[in-house]
């Protein structure tokens, strides 16, 4: 699939809200909608790379919870080291998955599913259930300090958009990824140490949620068991997708996957102005995500889809 | 060449069944071990009747998966059809009365063939299509909600206390359970969904129609589910939830895999689900006797899902997973 | 190409298929069997037979043709169940068995209706029925067996069965000669088995005919009362063995479509053959594959293995790339011994790089050539001090390759999906040519190519060997191993049997 796909469609959205509603790009509108969008695009990243390589990674989402809430549940005793400290637990994570598809061989989307449930039972015992609130300002300045009229989380995600799209691009890791995901067995054969490949990629992956966590966490200012959840998994996958890069793998890049997230959080947007609901938003990305599934996959590799 | 014979004796047969079922050992140990732990809630005939309720929730929403499963693909959409049917029948309540109730095993029906279709024509891995699924249904069912959930208690009758101590809905699922494996072990259907499971394009190249079979395989997950929420609907509260908790949908996937069903197809089916619903029942009513923070049992659901699906794969060599 | 009619059983005329409106995988061919005797079909590998069979069975419909069946016109079977009822079936070469079903129930496979009441199987008497049938052809297994459990030549006997009862079942009058198709049914079977299948099938030939598809040379020569070649999708040739005084080199020439004499060219190149030895092979094992292989290879030294299929050399060529593991036995690359169950990149990094004609195997289709060429050789294309590509590094180096190796494809940009076999090939054969493994293992090389790509790669190859590349190789066609190799290895059963000159070589084949 090309990129004119989807860029029509980002374009063609773009324009459609804007004739609905003239209003919707004010400046107002506009931060919103940067807000909606730059933690959403990190963990986008993350995730591109590990359908880039053609696994699954259900995960991402439970990662994003469990960082914020550690931010705001140890930052009176840690101060700003809970930063590293989310950090570090969510590249743990991601080396538990990509342990478990590498070496135990359970498929990713098994692997990540059991996962995300027991980082969502540790998320939920710790934080109780409460909602709790972050009082220190130097880590809300983390995402919120404006610059040239933007948040600085705006920044953030730019430029973990830019390095994820130079290393898709440019690095021989990037490459590898790509490699991967297209001949699993060609990879191997192409020298690449397709095992601990896959591990890194998982890291990665979790290492952007967990970061994108963070950032939300400076962004809201505060949390409960209520963030993220099966409908923003829904929406991360669908932008994926949208942007073009398939499940089958070896195509599409992070460079598509913005494309995706602009799709995404604009009719996220526009339906929020409609006063369309949750449920319908997530039916909407649902099938996106099922439709752009079907339309990306490379036929021609599997024949037999089960 | 190889002779391999089978005695007829108990013995041997008992340990062959033990080697190829290893749920049971666990099946028996968690008990055992529970009985000890907690003697005097545990073997009570209360606990061990909630056992068999949380069975009937296991296995009635695992039955259609665990048929589904043996071609090797995956169905997630029953969660969705409880869902979505629960609101149909309190929609159509006025209008059609007591026979409402029918349109679950329908809306199953036409899910199950949706699903089938879809994934013959369009080939999107099953996973994707009926997790999709779940969520669209899911977004109905909040629509035509209103965002309420709804009860329907005209149903109640149908798992109302007839044997002290055993429940009905576990009397009503045993028919609709044995029926299920009665298909997979015993008829012609059963034997060319384990052939395509095993290897489709040998299956093909042996006549094999697996287009059809594969759209039957779904309509049937559909049916059983649409048939098994008659009981479950009642006996989960006469109610149509409108929020979506994983857990209905990961634990009757635990109890597939721990019954011995791997995912790639082939073997196993409703027959083993039957062991593993049944020892994560034991296991569920178990740790929550011990009075764990919900959120640890929530942890132990998910490495017991991790876990029972390493082992399950240790038995595959050479197959690639991505 | 005309055969003779005469009362003939079945009959296929003017059958043609293309896949995906490209590929011609057959065309205009026509075959005849005749009441009781072994019809054999060979060809090379993509020559089209397996294609032929499954039209005659039911699983592909041709795009033109007729079938005859005892001198009448009748449709072709639109799946195996009614090929059945014609009394033709088959026994595939590959993935034709279902490993988790029961020995009964894969005999049964899809023609269970005679046994079903009231949609119940009637499972003790399938299993009754099975071991008859099972003891007839001395099958030693239990009905009760997963298919999976069975050694591969009983496998191999049970499908064998199952293609004889399911015409058994079928037949719609007693009047219905079965007409069984063996897909090179002796590959996994031992040396006594094949001894025993082949009395067996001339026994059975009293009252059944047999289609022997297979591109080994002896066991037709040996079984088959009448031979059609098959090449790149045509019938070529047609001999009656019973009649006419044909020799191995005969039947070769039309499968391969080359003549013998050009076994004589033999380029001086070759004669470079250093002392240095790069890899050793000790006693190396793995059970069910092969035993005991031992061999030393030099430096600019091309080694081939030659056997027919289940011989274990596929077996052997990618254990030596780290893609199946040995159990017994000692592997040493470049003075180092290596581990048994090491992977492809480490061998890679050793030096040892491994290329298979198959397509998809190692080449990423859905990749454009550029790419292909590089992912091998990225440490070339890296920046000076920083580890990205250069893509102008990468845009050279895939120009150059393109025109030494003389790809026809519009730009290095191109997807390698919608390139021919041969440029595939090529691309391959490029990539490695670029990257200088020490050691170049070649399966398959130019399986399915023209002769054009041929020539162009075998140019290149002897190229590498004269930069001082080590190369063994496997193949099917045993002009390459003359053209290539300065040693050939004879393999059977997982044994080498004979190490051969190439002029010896060429005298053994000609026999």
């Amino acid at each position: 699939m090309t990129i004119v796909g989807p860029m029509v469609a980002a374009i063609a959205i773009i324009a459609g809200f804007q004739v609905i509603n003239p209003f919707f790009l004010r400046y107002q509108g506009i931060i919103t909608l940067v807000y909606a969008m730059s933690y959403f695009l990190i963990v986008a990243c993350g995730l591109t790379f590990v359908i880039m390589m053609g696994s699954f990674d259900f995960s991402v989402v439970s990662l994003l919870k469990l960082s914020a809430l550690l931010c705001v549940l140890y930052i009176d005793k840690l101060g700003l080291l809970v930063i590293p400290l989310a950090l570090l637990i969510s590249i743990g994570i991601g080396y538990i998955n990509g342990l478990l598809v590498v070496k135990f061989k359970v498929p990713s989307f098994m692997a990540t599913l059991g996962v995300s449930v027991v980082v969502e039972a540790i998320a939920w015992y710790l934080s109780k259930g409460f909602l709790h609130i972050i009082y220190d300002e130097t880590f809300r300045a983390l995402a919120t300090t404006f610059i040239a009229g933007l948040p600085s989380i705006f920044y953030w995600a730019m430029g973990i958009w830019i390095i994820s799209t130079f290393i898709a691009m440019c690095t021989p890791s990037g490459r590898r990824t790509y490699a991967i995901g297209g001949n699993l067995i060609g990879a191997g054969l192409s020298g690449i140490n397709v095992k601990r490949h896959r591990i890194y990629v998982f890291m990665l992956c979790s290492f952007f949620a967990g970061l994108a966590g963070v950032l939300y966490m400076a962004q809201m200012g505060g949390g409960s068991m209520e963030i993220g959840g099966a409908d923003l998994a829904v929406a991360v996958f669908a932008s994926v997708v949208a942007g073009g890069t398939a499940l089958t793998g070896g195509v599409g890049g992070p460079h598509r996957t913005l494309l995706g997230v602009i799709i995404i959080t604009w009719i996220q947007a526009g339906m929020l102005m409609l006063a369309m609901g949750r449920d319908i938003q997530m039916v909407t990305f649902g099938l996106i995500a099922v439709g752009m599934s079907i339309a990306t996959i490379d036929r021609r590799r599997i024949k037999i889809i089960k | 060449m190889k002779i391999v014979g089978r005695n007829k004796l108990i013995t041997p047969v008992i340990f062959q069944t033990l080697k190829t079922h290893p749920v049971i050992l666990a099946l028996i140990a968690l008990f055992v071990i529970f009985s000890g732990l907690y003697p005097e809630r545990f073997l009570t005939p209360l606990n061990l009747s909630s056992i068999l309720k949380q069975f009937v929730e296991l296995m009635l929403f695992a039955l259609g998966p665990s048929i589904v499963l043996v071609i090797g693909s995956l169905d997630l959409s029953f969660v969705g059809i409880w869902m979505l049917g629960g609101i149909l029948v309190w929609l159509l309540m006025p209008i059609l009365g007591m026979f409402s109730i029918l349109v679950i095993p329908l809306l199953g029906l036409a899910t199950g063939l949706l699903i089938g279709v879809i994934q013959v024509k369009v080939k999107i891995p099953s996973f994707i299509l009926t997790l999709g699924l779940l969520v669209a249904y899911w977004g109905l069912t909040a629509v035509l909600s209103g965002g309420y959930p709804r009860s329907v208690r005209q149903y109640a009758f149908i798992t109302a206390r007839l044997i002290p101590y055993l429940p009905t809905a576990f009397l009503w699922s045993i028919p609709i359970i044995i029926v299920a494996v009665f298909i997979i072990k015993c008829t012609r259907i059963g034997t060319y969904l384990y052939a395509i499971g095993s290897n489709e394009e040998g299956a093909h190249l042996a006549g094999i129609n697996v287009d059809k079979y594969r759209i039957l395989t779904f309509t049937l997950s559909g049916l059983f589910t649409g048939i098994g929420l008659i009981i479950l609907f009642p006996h989960l509260g006469c109610t149509a939830p409108i929020e979506l908790k994983l857990n209905n949908v990961i634990l009757p996937l635990v109890a597939i895999v721990l019954g011995g069903t791997p995912l790639v197809g082939g073997s196993g089916g409703p027959q083993r689900t039957i062991l593993g619903a049944l020892t994560l029942a034991v296991v569920y009513r178990g740790l929550y006797l011990s009075l764990l923070h919900p959120a640890t049992i929530q942890l132990l659901v998910g490495l017991l899902l991790i876990i029972s699906i390493v082992v399950s794969t240790r038995g595959l060599k050479g197959v690639t997973i991505t | 190409m005309v055969t003779p009619m005469d009362a003939s059983l079945l009959e296929v005329k003017g059958v043609s298929k293309t896949f995906d409106g490209v590929v011609h995988a057959l065309d205009d061919v026509s075959i005849a069997v005749r009441q009781n005797e072994i019809v054999g079909v060979v060809g090379e590998n993509g020559a089209g037979k397996s294609t032929l069979m499954k039209i005659l069975v039911g699983v592909y419909s041709p795009d033109k043709g007729e079938l005859y069946y005892r001198g009448r016109k009748v449709p072709f079977p639109y799946n195996p169940k009614e090929a059945a009822k014609r009394g033709i079936s088959i026994v595939y070469q590959e993935k034709g068995v279902i490993p988790h079903l029961k020995v009964y129930q894969f005999l049964f496979l899809g023609y269970e209706d005679k046994y079903v009441k009231f949609s119940r199987l009637q499972i003790d008497k399938m299993k009754k029925r099975a071991s008859q049938i099972l003891e007839e052809l001395r099958v030693k297994c239990d009905v009760e067996d997963f298919m999976y459990e069975l050694p591969l030549s009983a496998q191999k006997m049970v499908e064998i069965a199952r293609a004889i009862l399911s015409v058994r079942l079928e037949r719609t009058d007693a009047d219905i000669t079965p007409i069984i198709i063996l897909d090179e049914p002796t590959a996994p079977l031992t040396v006594e088995e094949s001894r025993e299948l082949s009395s067996d099938i001339l026994d059975m030939k009293k009252n059944a005919s047999f289609i022997f598809v297979s591109h080994i040379i002896p066991e037709v020569m040996e079984f088959t009362d009448r031979v059609h070649v098959l090449r790149d999708g045509k019938l070529v040739a047609h001999y009656d063995l019973s009649k006419e005084k044909i020799t191995e080199e005969d039947l070769f020439r039309a499968i391969v479509g080359r003549e013998s004499s050009e076994y004589i060219y033999k380029p001086e190149v070759k004669k470079v053959v250093s002392e240095e030895v790069v890899l050793t092979v000790k006693n190396l094992t793995k059970n069910g594959c092969y035993y005991d292989i031992s061999f030393d290879l030099h430096k600019s030294e091309c080694i081939g293995i030659f056997g027919p299929a289940g011989s274990g050399k596929s077996e052997i060529i990618k254990t030596i790339a780290g893609l199946i593991s040995f159990e017994g036995g000692v592997l040493i690359v470049k003075g180092q011994e290596v581990k048994a169950d090491e992977l492809p990149h480490v061998r890679l990094a050793r030096g040892i790089g491994y290329f298979s004609g198959e397509t998809g195997k190692e080449l990423f289709l859905n990749w454009p050539i550029v790419k292909n060429i590089s992912i091998v050789n990225i440490e070339k294309i890296l920046r000076k001090f920083i580890p990205v590509i250069s893509f102008n590094a990468e845009k050279k180096m895939a120009e150059k390759i393109m025109k030494k190796m003389r790809i026809r494809a519009p730009s290095i940009n191109t997807d390698c999906y919608s390139l021919s076999g041969g440029s595939k090939q090529k691309v391959s054969v490029g990539k490695w040519f670029e990257r200088s493994p020490d050691i170049f293992l070649l399966e398959d090389p130019t399986i399915g190519i023209d002769v054009g790509a041929r020539e162009d790669i075998y140019e290149t190859t002897l190229e590498m060997k004269k930069s001082g590349i080590s190369m063994i190789l496997i193949s099917d066609d045993p002009k390459e191993y003359f053209i290539l190799c300065d040693k050939i290895m004879l393999v059977k059963d997982g044994r080498i049997q004979k190490v051969l000159s190439p002029d010896e070589f060429r005298k053994v084949m000609a026999a």
